[in-house]
């Protein structure tokens, strides 16, 4: 009887302790993520998406987005009135003029992180919405400038999603969803959603980024077929619904070129461009070793295993490996196709 | 001081009226700065112009802070400042920032760009971009021999028209041209030459936006000479500069007596200009960096082509044949063991010879001077402290530590100036490419075989943050030359036991590099752990130059590898060292109960020590080995012994007879040390210099106890299994 007794008492106490939700350890770390920056941040981000979707948030999407018990997003949402960040009416949950203008610093955070971890450090395309979602809370305001001035103020992350500046402009992008956009017209990506990951890590396996110019060549219910630099890319609806591309400038079209990677020693080209999806530490050192459009490159060595390869540009040799030189486009020399005239759409492009 | 004995009469004009002054810059007349491409002998005319003797490797990356010097020319005083080499000043890298603002906010009263006259192309970029920021800048179109013999001509008077600014022709090796260059630097500086440097010209949308903010910035900083390089910097989102302008300090640059009151009014101008410079960003939509590279390329291709003739074929041919074959699938990788294992035959054999020479003659003068002591009636202990302590560690550390370093340096530095290592790193890169590291790391790694500080200060050359940081805190796997004598010493006494006469030095041979690959597994697999982990969102990115094979200039090789390595290094582990020889003298000397003390704490760490295969003497050794692993093996002896001091046995069989027969050492024993010795914490030099070269305690904190923890971690479960095995 006793030792039953101890063992209902022992449960007990260990389900006060331990139950998730309700128990005294998840109280309090509940307690202290209310309080917490990550909460307000998480939150502001999720209305300030919602507004920029036009629709108002509520408790329950609210819940959904941070993913806690409705009952504790309600909590928040009342501690954050009360602060002055939101205001809850009949339709939902919308931010105030103070909440806004937070939220529109906490995005910029998030943003200019993700882009930094994305082109300057070699944390994987998949990975970095989670790892700025986790390290993006910890940076000061102090950091997030540097950061900011670091890269050189750029204006949109990884995702083609526009950064506000420290001022809080924020341009708009107009842009349609890809399952809508008319077939065989020049289309420019312009954003990729990265949420949920296992459609962008598809879209990623893909090579489409933002930036790139691809043509509709097929649509059907199941499957919507595209055409890009060099490659097809076969996407079901669901994964080509988190695309969302504009009408191309007029003269850009889908450049035709070859990666630097698949050259052979011996072969000579001439460099079209660097591609979009090179950015930050890399890109710049590539331009400053002068691979710019235009500029005679050949392939002189593999090394003994075969990557890197060394590469002779403006009579200095220097040794890139694979993936970076997959990043240089070139046109193997000996082609009939004069070259200002490739240049010329190129910087059409850019322009 | 010292005059310049030059040949012919090419120097004639440097020899009358150059004075080399070294290092004694304390009052000058001109700052003269020496801008320039890694690899386009900077430091060679540095070294000209100073009589210093800057380390001058084949290597891009040299100078990583900057050097200053001094030299006299025709009555008037000169401080010359070397900058890192650098591409291109748009600050990608701290050298590239050191050179920018040095250039920008020091002013100096001209700068020298160096120019390799065989790439005058890219070389062009960096001469546009500084002319960008001042006009006071001669070209020094240098490698001019080289070119020759490549079959490149190069007309220096349409270059200097075509860039507006003097162009001097030198061969900086042969000391061809550098007095012309110092009567020009002189012309300048005085006022009699002057310069109308040409202008890039970025594309419409761009110069659209420069019009608008140059006139903005000029409106509130009316005397600043560069208002439009400030622009393109401002738009381009030069951190920098931004702050200059916001602090003020830009104002100085335009007016150095500019009084507190005006510093204000800038700081508020910064505001209006800095809104300006966003508003003009978001229209330019990022890309500015790009455009603006590729219209300096452009302008340096135009010039180029319009002054570089080539005659006839290009000759690359001797350079690309002997590449062909040190980077061939077939020979690549067995030249390069054949190179490095005469490299340490040459140094374990060589050191061999010389550090008995020097060991007798230290220790000589140790016998003498105590002998000495004692005839002056000096008390034991002072005799016993200062010769047999402090005297004994220090004649011990530089009789182990010199010769391997003055043999292995030299020979390193030779082959580094050939330019033959950057293909070492070229070759190997595919390993540490999957480790997530570079593979420059092979020859900081190699380094580290002679001395692990060394090797963390080599590893400047690797460009990249995150690989730098990784083949910083994975240096200490590589066991150096102090470790040597221990693992030679075990390998000989316990592994080549084992085996018959005939195969024993073959045995030992294999012992010691069995080690050398299970610390370079380790490195592989700590390097791939640590980019994985900690070190993912570091900075990140691969670029390796392969400059041209050049022939080594030996005696300056000898000169500066002496300096700058050996007697650095040796210098710091003599600091080190010397006081804990009197902390070992201590120890041994000072009794508690019929003990001394080094009894009775290597007994309070015995159940450690066993629990890790080795017991209390062992890690009492290396605990006091800390700053250098050179003392281990003569501290271990002499604990056993219960001497008071450090003592070396005459004999391997006395030896054994010492270590199998009194205290009961294994094989394992043995494989447990010597795994110890390869993977324990840095000596405290190597920990010190971690700290100054990451400037950070944490990274110095990691390097220290991450070893630690992975040497007791990997001897723990070791010695767990064999006992479980009964082994």
């Amino acid at each position: 009887m006793l030792e039953n007794g101890y063992l209902v008492a022992s449960v007990i106490v260990l389900l006060l302790l331990f139950a998730p939700q309700w128990g005294v350890i998840s109280r309090w770390r509940q307690k202290r993520w209310l309080r917490s920056r990550e909460a307000i941040e998480d939150a502001l981000m999720h209305l300030h998406q919602r507004e920029h979707d036009g629709r108002l948030a509520s408790v329950e999407s609210l819940a959904g987005a941070l993913d806690v018990p409705t009952r504790l997003a309600a909590v928040l949402a009342q501690r954050m009135e009360t602060q002055g960040l939101l205001r809850a009416t009949a339709g939902g949950l919308s931010l105030t003029p103070e909440g806004h203008r937070l939220a529109i610093q906490v995005v910029r955070a998030h943003r200019l992180f993700e882009r930094y971890l994305a082109y300057e450090t070699s944390v994987a395309p998949t990975e970095v919405h989670d790892f700025a979602h986790r390290m993006g809370h910890a940076l000061t305001p102090q950091q997030i400038e540097q950061l900011d001035a670091y890269m050189g103020h750029p204006t949109s992350d990884p995702h083609g999603d526009p950064i506000p500046s420290a001022s809080g402009q924020m341009p708009e992008i107009e842009a349609q969803s890809l399952v809508e956009f008319p077939i065989d017209k020049p289309a420019q990506i312009v954003h990729v959603e990265d949420e949920p990951s296992h459609v962008y890590a598809q879209i990623v396996a893909e090579g489409l980024r933002p930036g790139m110019v691809v043509r509709v060549v097929e649509r059907s219910p199941t499957r919507i077929v595209l055409e890009s630099d060099t490659d097809e890319h076969v996407l079901a609806p669901v994964v080509a619904a988190n695309i969302s591309v504009r009408e191309a400038l007029p003269g850009a079209r889908v450049a035709p070129g070859e990666r630097l990677g698949s050259l052979e020693p011996g072969e000579r080209a001439t460099v079209l461009r660097i591609d979009e999806a090179c950015q930050g530490l890399t890109r710049r050192r590539f331009l400053d070793l002068g691979i710019t459009p235009g500029a005679e490159i050949e392939v002189v060595m593999r090394s003994a295993f075969g990557d890197p390869v060394a590469y002779r540009v403006r009579d200095t040799l220097i040794a890139l490996r694979r993936e970076q030189a997959d990043w240089i486009w070139v046109r193997r020399d000996g082609r009939d196709a004069p070259l200002h005239e490739e240049h010329k759409s190129v910087e059409q492009r850019t322009a | 001081m010292r005059e310049v004995t030059g040949q012919g009469c090419e120097s004639c004009a440097l020899r009358e009226h150059l004075v080399q002054m070294g290092v004694r810059v304390d009052s000058f007349d001109y700052v003269l700065a020496l801008a320039g491409n890694p690899n386009t002998g900077k430091s060679t005319v540095f070294n000209a112009l100073t009589g210093l003797r800057q380390h001058t490797g084949n290597w891009p990356g040299k100078t990583v802070t900057r050097m200053e010097g001094a030299f006299e020319f025709n009555g008037k005083r000169y401080k010359i400042v070397d900058l890192p080499g650098t591409y291109s000043l748009l600050s990608a890298s701290v050298d590239e920032e050191v050179a920018r603002d040095f250039v920008l906010f020091t002013k100096p009263d001209v700068v020298v760009v160096v120019v390799d006259a065989t790439a005058l192309e890219r070389n062009l970029n960096l001469v546009l971009q500084v002319l960008e920021i001042t006009d006071r800048v001669v070209v020094c179109l240098n490698l001019m021999d080289e070119a020759e013999r490549k079959g490149i001509e190069i007309d220096h008077r349409a270059l200097a028209r075509e860039l507006g600014v003097p162009v001097v022709p030198t061969a900086a090796r042969q000391g061809t041209g550098l007095g012309l260059l110092m009567q020009t630097v002189a012309e300048l500086v005085q006022g009699r030459l002057r310069a109308s440097p040409r202008r890039v010209k970025v594309d419409e949308k761009v110069e659209q936006a420069l019009a608008e903010l140059v006139p903005v910035i000029q409106q509130a900083y009316p005397d600043l000479p560069n208002g439009r390089w400030v622009a393109m910097r401002l738009l381009d989102g030069d951190y920098n500069v931004r702050r200059s302008l916001e602090n003020g300090e830009l104002l100085r640059l335009a007016r150095s007596d500019a009084g507190e009151q005006e510093m204000a009014i800038a700081r508020a101008h910064a505001a209006h200009i800095l809104s300006h410079v966003e508003r003009l960003q978001r229209q330019l939509e990022g890309s500015f960096r790009d455009r603006m590279v590729e219209s300096l390329y452009a302008e340096a291709e135009a010039i180029a082509r319009k002054v570089v003739h080539r005659k006839g074929e290009r000759r690359w041919d001797w350079d690309q044949r002997l590449d062909r074959i040190l980077t061939s699938r077939v020979w690549g990788l067995p030249i390069m063991g054949l190179l490095l294992m005469g490299v340490f035959w040459v140094t374990i054999q060589g050191a061999n010879v010389i550090s008995e020479f020097i060991a007798a003659g230290l220790f000589w003068l140790e016998s003498k001077g105590s002998t000495l002591f004692n005839a002056l009636g000096a008390p034991w202990w002072l005799t016993g402290f200062l010769w047999h302590g402090i005297y004994r560690g220090l004649a011990w550390v530089v009789s182990v530590m010199l010769p391997p370093m003055a043999i292995f340096f030299p020979i390193f530095t030779i082959l580094e100036d050939m330019g033959y290592l950057p293909r070492v790193a070229f070759n190997m890169d595919r390993f540490f490419k999957k480790a997530g590291a570079h593979g420059k790391q092979a020859l900081t790694m190699a380094m580290g075989l002679g001395c692990n500080a060394a090797g963390v200060v080599a590893t400047r050359i690797i460009n990249s943050p995150r690989e730098r940081l990784i083949a910083i805190l994975t240096n200490n796997f590589m066991p150096c030359n102090g470790r040597w004598p221990l693992l030679i010493t075990m390998s000989s006494l316990f592994v080549a036991a084992a085996f018959p006469p005939a195969f024993a030095a073959a045995a030992a041979a294999g012992a010691l590099l069995a080690v050398v690959m299970v610390g370079v597994l380790t490195t592989f697999i700590v390097s791939a752990g640590l980019s994985r982990t900690v070190l993912r969102g570091e900075a990140s990115s691969f670029t390796l130059e392969l400059p041209p094979y050049r022939k080594p200039n030996v005696l300056a090789v000898l000169y500066t590898s002496l300096i700058d390595r050996t007697l650095l290094v040796l210098w710091r582990a003599v600091v080190m060292a010397a006081p804990a020889g009197g902390v070992i003298w201590l120890l041994a000397n000072m009794h508690a109960g019929g003990q001394s003390l080094s009894q009775w704490i290597s007994g309070w760490l015995d159940p450690v020590g066993r629990a890790i295969g080795l017991d209390g003497v062992v890690l009492l050794a290396y605990i006091i080995a800390i700053p250098a692993n050179e003392i281990v093996v003569p501290t271990i002896i002499m604990t056993y012994m219960g001497a008071g001091m450090m003592t070396e046995l005459e004999s391997l069989n006395d030896l054994h007879r010492l270590l199998v027969e009194q205290h009961g050492w294994t094989t394992m024993t043995a494989i447990s040390l010597m795994l110890f010795s390869l993977l324990h914490n840095p000596c405290s030099t190597t920990i010190l210099t971690i700290w100054r070269e990451t400037k950070s305690a944490k990274w110095a904190w990691v390097a220290t106890l991450l070893p630690l923890g992975i040497a007791f971690g990997v001897l723990l479960v070791l010695n767990a299994v064999v006992r479980s095995l009964h082994l």
